[in-house]
């Protein structure tokens, strides 16, 4: 197994990180939490198609870049640091996956990996289908089956969120073209869609601890910098040790879901875990270390807290996951730790 | 409880319930926590009854200007106040900060002239401490302000002002002896905000409201007379100010705690979180601990408060506070992924949500974890101090 990324990783994830630092600064996250970010949305989609991210997982010969789950661990990472207010977990992760290969789908897959259609995914059973305000597919289920839904035209509660940029629909039941009734097509999409927002937490807690770094470093009283109080630095230092340690549990489940491992159910769980857990503590430290700036709307740090907020708790929570490891080891799970976790724990 | 104590309990009892059953009904559990924004003008209604029925300033140690209840029967105040989920006070920190810092420092004169506005709920008073270089280091104060004649001409800026959009008064720490450092030569000022050299800005807060300001003196102007203490020595009236910030109110707000939980724990009841037995643990955790801050603060209050009080209040704070914040990420747990839907455009929060996101803030404002936690270190451990 090897864990030290790639040459190609690490081009691909530069190339991907830069883009997002130019393409989607702040500015672009905040203004995606209302109407006026719409164009701005749409060009960084654009762009992230242009980049051959959003077919990546397709075969080389389809136009792809042939990329494996562990690939994309490091984009993901990197889609995280930058909030990217647009659903491309779900797409690249999710959706493309799914649909390539399938006879009959190519109309809008080729929509998707081209950048024109905008697709979206909820497997949790939440009735809350994220993203739905600036997607044009959505990927769900009823029971074991999957559905692809064409959102135009369709009409949809459009509700807010507590991270305003990723507006969502409340859907009691969509209508939608069958793709699969294959438990095990369900439990793979749910996996990917599970790591690849485990990997964007990382990146989240990453972004947010830099905020806070920056703010530490800079911010005197008693004329000192505040990161130099003990207090603040090891604060700021357990943050950083929680993602140090969640990454490599990311990467381990990358591979195992790859190889198509039986492991793969635990390991993603684990690493969704880790990374759920890094990103609730890293958004309850970094506030605290901003002092009353990180209570404020004006200052950035809002935008990836309240996403890290937004993402802890889908694609499984920090128990349920919790609950599927348990369940591995032969252990009584805490919560019923099937795919389908709030539809049967609640 | 004592026949008396009873008797004091239900004559409030009943008041707060004709009162809230009348034209105050709709107010119950309006300006809470995380609800500061809402309904300022009925709010502050209230204030006014409230002052005009004698319940304002019930702790205040003089009998000329409140009913100088003891220590139990504020308890007793405060305790069915949160109770009777009335209205989230407007006038706290002219009644608790101010007044007691102008009964304990303030002359005569100054007494007569504005205790009885705040003791009638129609005077609003803010807090002008924090600046943007002067948080947690308080002492690093750089408004200014000089004596001209008849009057002191105040130039600087603070920050995280609560209440100061609807405030008539800021009490302001300010340098008054030019080249004076850290804790000399500060003084504690009363100023009019209602004039041209006072500019108030809202800042938008994490739950999308606001409750404090930045307020910005340029050129305001405070009559000579109105400092409070000597010029110079204000340091120490703006300490002992601090002290009176977390009083005997911690019990009536640990009645609101109590609601908040119970509301949770009915919630995970219902929705089957509570099934889930590490969600069941962190409940029962909540509930123990809310258990230890109250008899904390009763302990406080008996017999051992002289020996205590000194380093009681920032027990408590940290207490209180990182229990609150604990709270808000449990509310959000309970409700599960669906937790993040607002309850409406553009940015209107549930109970949960509220809770979560102004917990965030518990744990700074008052002084921060941190600051409380150097206090009882160096204070109260005795520990080397920090710096400065």
């Amino acid at each position: 197994m090897r864990f030290a990324p790639t040459a190609q990783q690490v081009e691909l994830a530069t190339a991907v990180r830069e883009l997002l630092a130019d393409a989607c600064p702040p500015e672009t996250v905040r203004a995606a939490w209302g109407s006026e970010g719409e164009k701005a949305r749409v060009d960084l989609w654009r762009q992230l198609a242009d980049l051959g991210l959003l077919g990546a997982v397709l075969p080389e010969a389809d136009g792809g870049l042939g990329l494996t789950e562990v690939d994309l661990v490091p984009l993901m990472v990197e889609v995280g640091r930058a909030a990217v207010p647009l659903p491309v977990a779900e797409t690249v992760a999710v959706l493309v996956p799914l649909l390539a290969g399938r006879p009959g789908d190519g109309d809008d897959l080729t929509g998707l990996v081209t950048g024109n259609l905008v697709g979206t995914a909820e497997l949790a059973g939440s009735g809350v289908l994220p993203w739905a305000g600036c997607s044009d597919r959505a990927l769900v289920r009823s029971g074991s089956e999957l559905r692809l839904v064409d959102l135009t035209g369709v009409p949809l509660e459009l509700v807010t969120t507590v991270d305003g940029s990723r507006a969502a629909a409340r859907t009691p039941q969509l209508p939608g073209t069958l793709l699969s009734t294959d438990p095990a097509d369900l439990e793979r999409a749910w996996l990917r869609g599970a790591l690849a927002t485990a990997a964007q937490l990382v990146g989240l807690v990453h972004r947010q601890l830099d905020l806070a770094v920056a703010h530490a470093a800079a911010r005197k009283q008693f004329g000192v910098p505040i990161g130099s109080q003990q207090a603040v630095k090891h604060m700021l230092a357990d943050v950083l040790l929680d993602v140090r340690f969640a990454l490599p549990v990311v990467q381990r489940a990358a591979v195992s879901l790859a190889a198509g491992a039986p492991e793969a159910r635990a390991h993603v769980a684990a690493a969704k875990a880790m990374a759920s857990r890094a990103a609730d503590r890293a958004a309850r430290t970094t506030i605290q270390a901003h002092g009353a700036i990180g209570y404020t709307v004006e200052y950035d740090l809002h935008l990836y807290v309240k996403r890290a907020w937004a993402l802890a708790d889908t694609w499984g929570s920090e128990t349920h996951s919790r609950a599927v490891v348990a369940d591995s080891l032969g252990l009584p799970p805490a919560v019923d730790p099937s795919v389908l976790p709030w539809e049967a724990a609640r | 409880m004592t026949a008396a104590e009873a008797a004091f309990r239900a004559e409030i009892r009943d008041w707060l319930e004709t009162e809230l059953s009348g034209d105050f009904a709709a107010l119950r559990g309006s300006g809470g926590p995380g609800r500061e924004h809402e309904d300022l003008e009925e709010r502050a209604a209230w204030e006014r009854r409230l002052g005009e029925a004698g319940w304002i300033g019930v702790g205040w140690p003089d009998s000329r200007y409140g009913k100088a209840l003891d220590l139990q029967q504020q308890v007793v105040f405060h305790e069915e106040y949160a109770r009777a989920a009335a209205p989230g006070r407007l006038g706290h920190i002219g009644e608790q900060l101010l007044v007691p810092t102008l009964l304990a420092h303030g002359t005569e004169e100054q007494k007569a002239r504005f205790v009885p506005g705040v003791a009638s709920g129609e005077v609003m008073w803010c807090q002008g401490y924090s600046e943007p270089d002067a948080g947690s280091d308080l002492a690093n104060v750089g408004t200014r302000a000089v004596l001209d004649g008849d009057r002191w001409v105040v130039t600087g800026q603070k920050i995280w002002t609560s209440l100061a959009h609807i405030a008539d008064w800021c009490f302001v720490i300010a340098r008054t002896e030019p080249g004076s450092q850290r804790h000399a030569g500060l003084s504690f000022l009363l100023v009019p905000m209602d004039q041209p050299g006072v500019t108030v800005r809202p800042i938008v807060q994490l739950t999308g409201t606001s409750e404090f300001n930045e307020v910005f003196f340029d050129d305001a102007v405070a009559a000579a007379g109105d400092v409070v203490g000597e010029a110079g020595a204000g340091w120490r009236v703006a300490m002992s100010l601090l002290g009176f910030e977390r009083g005997v109110s911690t019990l009536g707000q640990q009645i609101g705690f109590t609601r908040e939980l119970e509301a949770i724990t009915v919630r995970a009841r219902e929705n089957g979180a509570a099934d889930d037995p590490v969600l069941a643990d962190r409940i029962v955790s909540a509930w123990v601990d809310l258990q230890v801050m109250r008899h904390t603060a009763l302990r406080t209050l008996g017999g051992d408060a002289a020996r205590e009080a000194p380093w009681a209040a920032n027990v408590s704070k940290l207490l209180w506070a990182n229990w609150h914040r604990r709270l808000g990420e449990l509310a959000m747990a309970v409700e599960g992924p669906a937790a993040v839907v607002t309850s409406g455009l553009p940015y209107e929060l549930t109970d949960d949500q509220r809770l979560y996101l102004f917990t965030r803030a518990d744990t700074i404002y008052g002084g921060s974890n941190e600051v409380q936690r150097n206090v009882l270190a160096e204070r109260h451990l005795g520990l080397p101090r920090d710096r400065a």
